[in-house]
């Protein structure tokens, strides 16, 4: 069973908030997550991340004010059934995000650019 | 005395093993959650068995055995609620990970001993209003220890009976079980997702359904028996009337005859918490 997963890095200058947005957007731009799809419960995905409840709470909020996801009293947290369309190049702006985000990391391990280079072949499925 | 120092020597061992260290860093995450839950739900059983046995012998009218199984299942629930709390610490590394998943209490609850259980409690409910309501004082001027009837040319009593004298101190224990096992269940789904070392999450599914089986048994355990037991004194109660109406008659052999379907629900309870758990096979990763 493939479980879609969010990472939060503390030291990351970006707040949590913002990447948590992040990769829910991701996910549901690319289709990972589809109309209708209920989101984890805040209390859930905060205790899971080690996060406030008020940080999750933030995520959904933006969400729902880009009208990509609605919250029913009772009901849960769901993606919306018409989420607005990402822009035209969305798809390689958020690989592009997430190849600054690793290269960041790459660095900070020390690693030249050959290194980090042959650290993505190798993670990279040989079927894929 | 000699009761108190059993629980003693019981206790203080159990206490030991259940506080003990955290497991090897090398250990599956599974094997540690399963080894530490057990730990803690044998503990609480062990020392439900010893408090339910010293009061037992408490009250000789009869409220100590009566009490005795709501005290054995909380202990129990309780020696749940802990191992849940205990088994995957709240995240605090820089790099933490979640499932994209919801996790509810109906996905780990065993549904049909689930509803068995629900319909025992609600079952104990009606029968204990109602024989509260019906409960007279006994020869001894004791509330709700007798059940009165008045056939005109001669009154009479018979107890015990299932009255306040023995419903006012079950029905808080009954109330404080649901509780502690709304709890307990909280505690189970609510909790983090393992990780294994190399840093990919666990499914830890078996575990959790587990422990709800566990606390389902519980609260079985501490239904089931005050219910047994309250069914078969008040069958006997309004049976023992001459004048009963006809209603009173069928309604004391329905008690009777539900009396195997509760036995079956006490068996399958005790084989629930006392099953050692889920079999140590290799988890799977959640994939990302």
């Amino acid at each position: 069973m493939s479980t879609p997963t969010l990472r939060v890095d503390t030291q990351d200058p970006t707040p949590p908030y913002e990447q948590l947005r992040r990769q829910l957007s991701d996910l549901m731009h690319t289709g990972a997550l589809k109309p209708g799809d209920r989101l984890p419960p805040l209390r859930q995905l905060a205790g899971d991340l080690g996060l406030a409840v008020g940080t999750v709470a933030r995520t959904y909020r933006e969400l729902e004010a880009a009208g990509l996801v609605r919250s029913r009293r009772g009901g849960g947290t769901r993606v919306a059934d018409q989420a607005p369309a990402p822009p035209a190049d969305g798809h390689r702006q958020a690989l592009d995000r997430h190849a600054a985000a690793y290269l960041r990391q790459a660095q900070l391990l020390g690693a030249d650019r050959e290194t980090a280079l042959d650290a993505v072949r190798r993670a990279w499925p040989a079927d894929a | 005395m000699v009761g108190a120092w059993i629980v003693g020597l019981l206790l203080v061992p159990l206490l030991g093993v259940a506080l003990a260290g955290p497991s090897a860093a090398d250990e599956p995450a599974t094997e540690h959650i399963r080894r530490t839950t057990r730990r803690w739900r044998w503990a609480g059983l062990a020392v439900g068995a010893a408090v339910a046995a010293v009061t037992a012998g408490y009250d000789p009218l009869g409220r100590g055995v009566l009490l005795a199984a709501p005290l054995f299942g909380l202990c129990v629930l309780a020696g749940v609620v802990a191992g849940e709390s205990r088994v995957v610490a709240r995240p605090a590394c820089s790099t933490r990970q979640a499932a994209l998943e919801t996790r509810q209490v109906r996905h780990y609850l065993p549904r049909r001993p689930f509803r068995a259980v629900a319909a025992a409690g609600t079952a104990l409910a009606v029968l204990l209003a109602a024989t509260t309501a019906a409960g007279s004082p006994d020869g001894l001027g004791r509330a709700g220890r007798a059940l009165a009837y008045d056939c005109g040319d001669f009154i009479g009593t018979h107890g015990p009976w299932a009255g306040s004298f023995y419903s006012l101190p079950l029905a808080p224990l009954v109330g404080l079980g649901v509780l502690i096992a709304a709890l307990a269940m909280h505690r189970l789904v609510g909790r983090p997702r393992p990780q294994a070392p190399a840093g990919d999450m666990v499914r830890d599914d078996a575990e959790r359904r587990h422990s709800a089986t566990a606390v389902t048994g519980a609260c079985g355990v501490l239904v089931t028996i005050p219910l047994i037991g309250i069914s078969l004194f008040t069958a006997a109660g309004l049976l023992s009337s001459p004048c009963r109406p006809l209603w009173w008659t069928a309604a004391a052999w329905g008690l009777f005859l539900l009396v195997p379907a509760w036995i079956v629900l006490l068996a399958w309870s005790s084989v629930a918490v006392l099953s050692p758990g889920p079999r140590a096979d290799r988890p799977a990763p959640v994939s990302a």
